[in-house]
């Protein structure tokens, strides 16, 4: 398998060459290389290319620096990575430049954390629920906000924040 | 560059400010337009797909799929189970394509391996594989006749569907989710009387497809509903990364079991079918000459089975045979590594792809040198030809998106995965 890796900067120029030699897009998606060696830099979007004329296939890995990780959007050359960068966005936290509608696609929209991170706990999160307002019911014989304790929770009931309310 | 643009500006903004998953429904009085959700619970959309369009009156505007109702993070599971259980988890991906996912995966672990399978595995695998083509369109066929209203198409389809399924049950013991095929082969030989049973259905076949031809091909209603309805060219197909018989009915002559062989591909000849159209019409004429090429592979295959093994035959990779564990304590040993532990894969990456019923099906594997797959990502042709689907639909009536939509055949397992 023919592989090259190259900086985040160069894959606009790149993918325009490529383009124009005829390669194809046909995968793209994260990866993230916190257990392999070497273990830096740590994402990368893997691209597969095809090329139908010659025959051939290669795979380009493109290095996604800096926090959030981000690399260039390349759904100008080819539409068909629209889909993909968002896949890779949703999974992987990797932002792309220049893309029209960096949204999550697989994932509700108001999850959290980027689940194929290599360092997000499997069965971390026990259910997901949509964020539903908590309501405070004050125990009888109390004036409201006397002595209650106010708890500030997230949304899957988890607490944040413990005091005293004002 | 590029001409092809598939963004919607008025949808996106729209969902920029109320969230991606937001119901949103509105009527412009002024431009009479109107914001429309058309799933995901909706009979003609093959599953959970839901679709946004912008409507002015009958006419669809703009389509944006939203899709990830059905996402069970498959990807993620393959992580945790060993090179043998990750077989299990793919192939549920595409559930009507099932023997693609566990091909795709196996050859790509093999190729990570280093190994060579015995030809008669091949065989098996290709012989799975083409009969897996012909069921998978067979639900397309009926799902595209039941949408364009007739509804006996399914019952035809599914009459003979039925066969498949007792024959996958025949050799796997399963009728979906087999994970039959493995990295070193395959989990069993074919059983006795394979051969009568591969041969009443290539017997039969080639008379149902006649039979399907009489009732859809040329009935005026159904010409008139899917003869130049949602065209795409062949730029827009190469533009959206459309694959497999959507591509071809745009001209694109390209199928991966004839420009890059793999399995027992190299050993049989079946030709390629292409329409040059790229409307529905033509997708359903190269899907129902693909069934045909299909009989004609199986019936190859057959003939030419190699004897042999069905499966690698080191111990460290694939389990005992059962007989060998009564009288060998080294087998019984084995048996307890690979069934507590699993094996090893040397560390490297790889990215395999098949032709599967709705385009190339590709997995990209990556090791780390232990016993379960570092990363396992599956590049599904649903999820790619899905794009297409809003260049299709774009600028045609609304009862032409159910046609669009069959044509396009989309498994939402395979979508979201």
């Amino acid at each position: 398998m023919n592989v090259t890796t190259i900086a985040a900067a160069e894959w606009a120029e790149r993918a325009e060459k490529l383009h124009s030699e005829g390669w194809q897009v046909l995968d793209l998606h994260g990866l993230d290389r916190l257990r392999l060696t070497p273990s830096e830099p740590r994402f990368e979007v893997v691209v597969q290319l095809l090329n139908q004329e010659r025959k051939e296939r290669q795979t380009v890995h493109v290095v996604a620096g800096g926090d959030p990780p981000s690399v260039p959007s390349v759904t100008t050359v080819w539409p068909t990575t629209n889909f993909m960068e968002r896949e890779t966005y949703d999974l992987y936290g990797i932002t792309f430049e220049g893309h029209p509608n960096l949204t999550r696609i697989l994932m509700p929209d108001e999850w959290e954390g980027h689940p194929l991170r290599k360092d997000y706990g499997v069965g971390k999160v026990p259910v997901e629920f949509i964020p539903q307002p908590i309501m405070q019911i004050d125990s009888p014989g109390q004036t409201p906000g006397s002595g209650t304790t106010s708890v500030q929770r997230d949304r899957l009931g988890q607490v944040l924040v413990e005091g005293d309310s004002p | 560059m590029s001409t092809t643009e598939i963004t919607s500006t008025k949808l996106v903004s729209e969902l920029e400010e109320r969230g991606q998953g937001a119901f949103v429904e509105t009527f412009d009085e002024q431009e009479g337009r109107m914001v429309i959700n058309m799933g995901p619970v909706h009979p003609s959309t093959h599953g959970v797909l839901r679709l946004m369009l912008v409507l002015d009156g009958e006419t669809v505007i703009e389509c944006l799929p939203v899709i990830g109702y059905l996402h069970t993070g498959i990807e993620k599971e393959c992580e945790d189970n060993n090179w043998r259980g990750a077989v299990t988890a793919v192939t549920r991906m595409d559930y009507l394509a099932n023997f693609f996912n566990e091909q795709a995966y196996s050859l790509a672990v093999e190729s990570l391996l280093g190994i060579e399978i015995p030809p008669r595995a091949k065989y098996i695998r290709t012989l799975l594989a083409e009969m897996n083509r012909l069921s998978s369109h067979l639900v397309w066929w009926g799902t595209q006749g039941l949408d364009m209203g007739a509804m006996s198409a399914m019952f035809y389809a599914f009459r003979e569907r039925e066969l498949f399924l007792d024959f996958y049950e025949m050799v796997t013991g399963l009728r979906m989710n087999h994970g039959f095929i493995i990295p070193g082969g395959v989990w069993e030989d074919l059983p006795l009387g394979w051969e009568r049973a591969v041969r009443n259905i290539t017997n039969l076949m080639p008379k149902r497809i006649d039979e399907y031809e009489r009732l859809l091909t040329t009935n005026p209603i159904f010409l008139e509903r899917t003869k130049g309805i949602g065209a795409i060219s062949a730029q827009d197909a190469r533009d959206l990364g459309a694959t497999g018989p959507i591509a071809r009915a745009t001209g694109i002559d390209w199928d991966l079991r004839r420009d890059m062989p793999y399995e027992a591909y190299g050993d049989v000849s079946f030709s390629v079918p292409i329409a040059p159209e790229g409307d529905v019409y033509a997708r359903y004429r190269v899907r129902i000459a693909e069934m045909r090429e299909s009989v004609r592979i199986i019936e190859q295959i057959a003939g030419k089975m190699p004897k042999g093994d069905f499966r690698h035959q080191d111990p460290k990779l694939v389990h005992p045979p059962r007989r060998e564990m009564a009288h060998s304590m080294e087998a019984v040993i084995h048996h307890f590594k690979l069934s507590t532990q699993g094996y090893t894969v040397p560390p490297g990456e790889t990215y395999v792809a098949v032709e599967s019923p709705r385009g190339e099906l590709g997995a990209y594997v990556v090791s780390d040198g232990g016993t379960s797959p570092y990363k396992c990502h599956v590049r599904d042709p649903s999820f790619v030809n899905l794009q297409s689907l809003a260049k299709m639909v774009e600028g045609g009536l609304l009862a032409d998106l159910i046609a669009s939509i069959a044509s396009t055949d989309p498994i939402m397992g395979g979508v979201d995965r």
